[in-house]
């Protein structure tokens, strides 16, 4: 028998894709550590960190007004689920982090949905989940958006944060972006 | 101001210790916000020598609650082969939960008592360890334990309540 049939069966591997938008990323070199449309292979207990700081970041930014350890993402399982799901946590002191419409103070953690939007300062991801069968592996590809992920997507963001902290569907009917201060994130 | 240390006093019992079982274990650690890694390998926070325990067998991660002024804790489980009992329930691998004020934790035979003391910093925990020579978990539930967790039973010392 030929060794295509005798090797072991494969599982597909869940893999988080992640599009990334900075509006000054062409001339910062931001994303320069960054391998865009690779495909990393990673191993499902692994606590992934992204930040400024590349001794203990899996992913790292070149711009100081990151933090060094900004948030950080890892799998988990949930009891009635044969899927992985992943949960992100702010990491950084001076920047909350949101999730869709929801804000994460520092330590705060949450489970990320299957898609989302998530933002801090200048920074868009567009995280999306496809489901894998392995429970031992998780992959994650980034590419990179030359526009705004908050128009591309009608996720506008909402000062009223419900106080269930329940997501809700945001509303798509000014499909314009908004400008928003600096000091509204 | 320095603010107080959250505490977390774990109290650790396992009916047939060997010689090294708990040899690395510190009467105290500092820790900072990342998760403490409990296992057999070098690179453990607490180390127990076990044959049985995985050499990362389970984490516990510092998080705070949305609008929370205090470190909440939750127990996750890193190990492939064995599983984890923790306050009745059995959680596998990569399944994990919060931690109440007082859980009862079970794995490889050990028994883990962690009493949580909210302290108000955000930037670090401690630890204190105390090893128990009597059991401090006496009675796990049958349908909650697999035959990695079962603990003889023995008469409770008198004066103890678990």
């Amino acid at each position: 028998m030929s060794s295509f049939e005798d090797a072991d069966t494969e599982e597909t591997v869940t893999c988080l894709q992640m599009t990334v938008y900075h509006p000054g990323h062409q001339q910062n070199g931001i994303f320069q550590s960054i391998r865009f449309f690779n495909r990393e292979k990673l191993l499902s207990s692994e606590v992934v960190k992204f930040g400024r700081n590349s001794n203990t970041c899996h992913y790292m930014f070149r711009d100081k007004q990151v933090s060094r350890v900004q948030f950080s993402l890892q799998l988990f399982k949930k009891f009635d689920s044969s899927v992985l799901s992943f949960e992100i946590k702010n990491m950084s002191k001076k920047t909350n982090l949101i999730v869709d419409n929801k804000e994460l103070g520092y330590l705060n953690k949450m489970d990320l949905p299957h898609k989302c939007l998530v933002r801090f300062g200048d920074y868009q991801f567009l995280m999306e989940k496809k489901d894998g069968e392995s429970l031992e592996f998780f992959e994650i590809e980034f590419s990179l958006s030359t526009r705004p992920l908050l128009q591309e997507n009608n996720w506008l963001p909402q000062k009223h944060i419900p106080e269930c902290g329940s997501y809700s569907s945001c509303s798509t009917q000014n499909n314009s972006p908004i400008e928003m201060g600096e000091n509204e994130w | 101001m320095e603010r107080p240390l959250t505490v977390l006093r774990v109290s650790l019992h396992h009916p047939t210790p060997g010689p090294a079982t708990f040899a690395n274990v510190p009467p105290q650690l500092e820790h900072d916000t990342s998760p403490l890694l409990v296992g057999r390998g070098p690179d453990a926070h607490l180390r127990l020598q076990l044959p049985r325990l995985s050499r990362r067998h389970l984490s516990l991660e510092p998080y705070l609650e949305k609008g929370g002024a205090r470190l909440a804790f939750n127990l996750k489980v890193l190990s492939r082969k064995g599983c984890v009992w923790v306050n009745g329930l059995t959680l596998r691998f990569l399944e994990q939960m919060p931690l109440s004020t007082v859980n009862r934790v079970a794995f490889s035979g050990m028994q883990m008592v962690v009493h949580i003391e909210g302290g108000t910093s955000l930037e670090a925990f401690v630890c204190c360890f105390q090893l128990s020579p009597s059991p401090l978990i006496y009675r796990l539930q049958a349908e909650e334990t697999d035959e990695w967790e079962i603990i003889p039973q023995k008469q409770p010392p008198s004066g103890s309540g678990k």
